[in-house]
């Protein structure tokens, strides 16, 4: 059976950037990170390097505000103002993907908290949301890790191909900074006390950073809309929390998106790039498997750190006004290669034609994804 | 007349600390037993070696075991057989014990061994690695058990697949104490239909 495509037909983005996704890439273009030492005893006992948000400026737009949490209010603004552009009717039509991998995890156990622990489920943010705007459809959550928001837009669409009660679909991603993350991945050891280097041979880990991105789906192909091509998603069935040698999932990932996508060569990469020595090293063997190592490759995470649930998104809204400016964005923190196998970082700045990309992201768990997105 | 291409092959429910595959009970405990010695009783039941198991959170141990009884009773899992899971709660065990870590009073220090499991889907992870499933995961977070969208969607899910006629679903509440938990395989083939009502009627059985 021949099922619909499914299009992305507007975009969203808040970030430490600013507040809109053409601001962002604006910022991109301009070489502005938001990258920056922290030091706030909040997060962690040590300075830090974060994609931190300012988020007083913007907050007080939220109705009652202080019924909701930081990052609730965050996921409001995203949300009004995608739906204001767009006039999305909020009744049983409209599906609404949330995706986060921890919610508003930095209220629980915390003494310096206002609300009550259990605000700190996934399940009583998602219903504070659906709330505020009264969606008449519950909010779907999905929480699979750092794959979370490309995952959740590949379930939307499977959504939309398969119910017709829903002729459209929100997907809004994001998480935040807290101690709760801070010191985990401190913890682990995966942090660059500098700025972070995607692909270079001296990265030494990631950045944390926090944003929210949302993405509108339809089944119209309205003018300036963006197809969602092909989805592959895989298991590397390997380690829960370090990738695979042979970049196994990722590599059944793209094969798939590719095969469903029919035969397109992308014209860009969107790695996930987070900058630790293993996945990035893991990447490049995949991309190598599936001939793809002279493809213009980037990570954005030298911009606006790893930000987790709302990664997905954010890297894809990204990757789509790229297409649409005809623009490839540099990936920061580049400068000597640092794979064994070579990948096409991109450098500067560089125009050219764009019809299509590819997303990648890889988490915890051993999950991948691979998304194919083409103009039109 | 609604109709049912896939069926359910094999179904394990734990619910208090009574363990059944296909309705039938496996392993049982005291009712005020921790939950952390029941996991660790009926992992001795399976009578398997598996030193992993020991470093799992409750989350991950309860879906470990109901994966290897289905497993068991209805043979190996396909390769690329997607796996469709939620729950209420995420990774609450591993949370609060990481929460719990860094805003105690005295020594406040992150466990890197904890923070691992602060994601549900480790759980898919580990299952991924002892049956060797390279597949497509994906944990959704819903207030209550919700087969009224688990079934369509992991229809809609296989569907799409390619390698894959099968899928392992679940929904899967593990807490402090508490621990409710259905996990079932879906085939072409199987001895239940792959139905919202059956799924309601295997879910509420032991009440029965």
């Amino acid at each position: 059976m021949m099922r619909d495509e499914v299009y992305i037909v507007g975009d969203e983005v808040i970030s430490p950037l600013g507040m809109g996704s053409a601001v962002n890439f604006q910022r991109l273009l301009d070489g502005h990170t938001a990258i920056a030492p922290v030091m706030d005893t909040r997060l962690c006992d040590h300075p830090i390097h974060a994609a931190r948000m300012d988020e007083a400026q913007w907050t007080p737009l939220v109705r009652d505000a202080g019924r909701y949490t930081r990052l609730e209010k965050l996921f409001i603004l995203a949300l009004q103002k995608l739906i204001d552009k767009h006039a999305i009717p909020l009744d049983k039509g409209s599906l609404v993907v949330l995706s986060t991998t921890k919610g508003n995890i930095g209220l629980l156990g915390n003494p310096a908290s206002t609300f009550p622990q259990q605000r700190a489920t996934i399940p009583a943010m998602a219903g504070a949301i659906q709330h505020y705007f009264g969606f008449e459809n519950p909010l779907i959550p999905v929480s699979n890790a750092c794959i979370s928001g490309s995952l959740a837009i590949a379930v939307a669409r499977r959504l939309l191909r398969h119910d017709r009660r829903y002729k459209r679909a929100i997907v809004v991603g994001g998480d935040e900074l807290s101690k709760f993350i801070v010191s985990g991945f401190d913890a682990f050891q995966a942090l660059d006390d500098g700025p972070c280097r995607p692909f270079d041979r001296n990265r030494k880990g990631l950045n944390l950073g926090e944003a929210v991105a949302a993405v509108y789906l339809s089944t119209e192909p309205v003018t300036g809309a963006m197809k969602i091509a092909g989805v592959g998603t895989f298991n590397d069935a390997n380690h829960i929390s370090g990738p695979s040698r042979t970049g196994e999932g990722l590599y059944l990932s793209i094969t798939e998106a590719m095969r469903e996508a029919g035969a397109v060569t992308p014209g860009f990469l969107s790695a996930h790039g987070t900058a630790t020595p293993y996945n990035d090293e893991m990447e490049a063997i995949a991309f190598e498997r599936c001939g793809l190592s002279t493809i213009p490759t980037h990570s954005l995470k030298g911009y606006f750190g790893h930000t987790l649930g709302a990664s997905g998104l954010l890297e894809t809204v990204m990757a789509i006004h790229s297409l649409t400016n005809n623009m490839l964005i540099p990936s920061p923190g580049f400068a000597h290669q640092g794979t064994s196998r070579p990948l096409n970082i991109i450098t500067q700045r560089t125009p050219g034609p764009l019809r299509s990309f590819l997303k990648t992201a890889s988490g915890f768990g051993g999950c991948n994804i691979a998304t194919m997105i083409q103009n039109g | 007349m609604e109709r049912h291409r896939y069926h359910i092959r094999s179904y394990c429910t734990i619910r208090g600390r009574t363990i059944r595959v296909d309705g039938t009970p496996f392993f049982a405990a005291d009712p005020v037993t921790p939950l952390g010695d029941f996991l660790k009783s009926a992992y001795r039941q399976l009578a398997i070696d598996y030193p992993k198991f020991h470093k799992m959170d409750g989350l991950c141990k309860a879906i470990f075991i109901a994966a290897e009884l289905i497993a068991r009773e209805s043979g190996p899992y396909e390769r690329h057989a997607p796996l469709v899971f939620a729950n209420r709660s995420s990774s609450y065990l591993s949370d609060s014990r990481h929460a719990n870590d860094i805003f105690r009073e005295e020594d406040p220090v992150a466990s890197p061994a904890t923070f691992v499991y602060t994601l549900p889907n480790i759980a898919l992870g580990e299952i991924s690695i002892r049956h060797q499933l390279q597949s497509e995961n994906v944990f959704f977070i819903f207030d209550s058990y919700l087969p009224e969208f688990l079934v369509p969607y992991a229809n809609a899910t296989l569907e799409g697949q390619h390698a894959a006629t099968s899928a392992l679903c679940g929904w899967t509440e593990v807490t402090d104490e508490t621990c409710d938990l259905l996990l079932y395989r879906i085939e072409l083939i199987g001895q239940w239909p792959h139905s919202v009502e059956q799924l309601k009627r295997i879910y509420n059985e032991e009440d029965e």
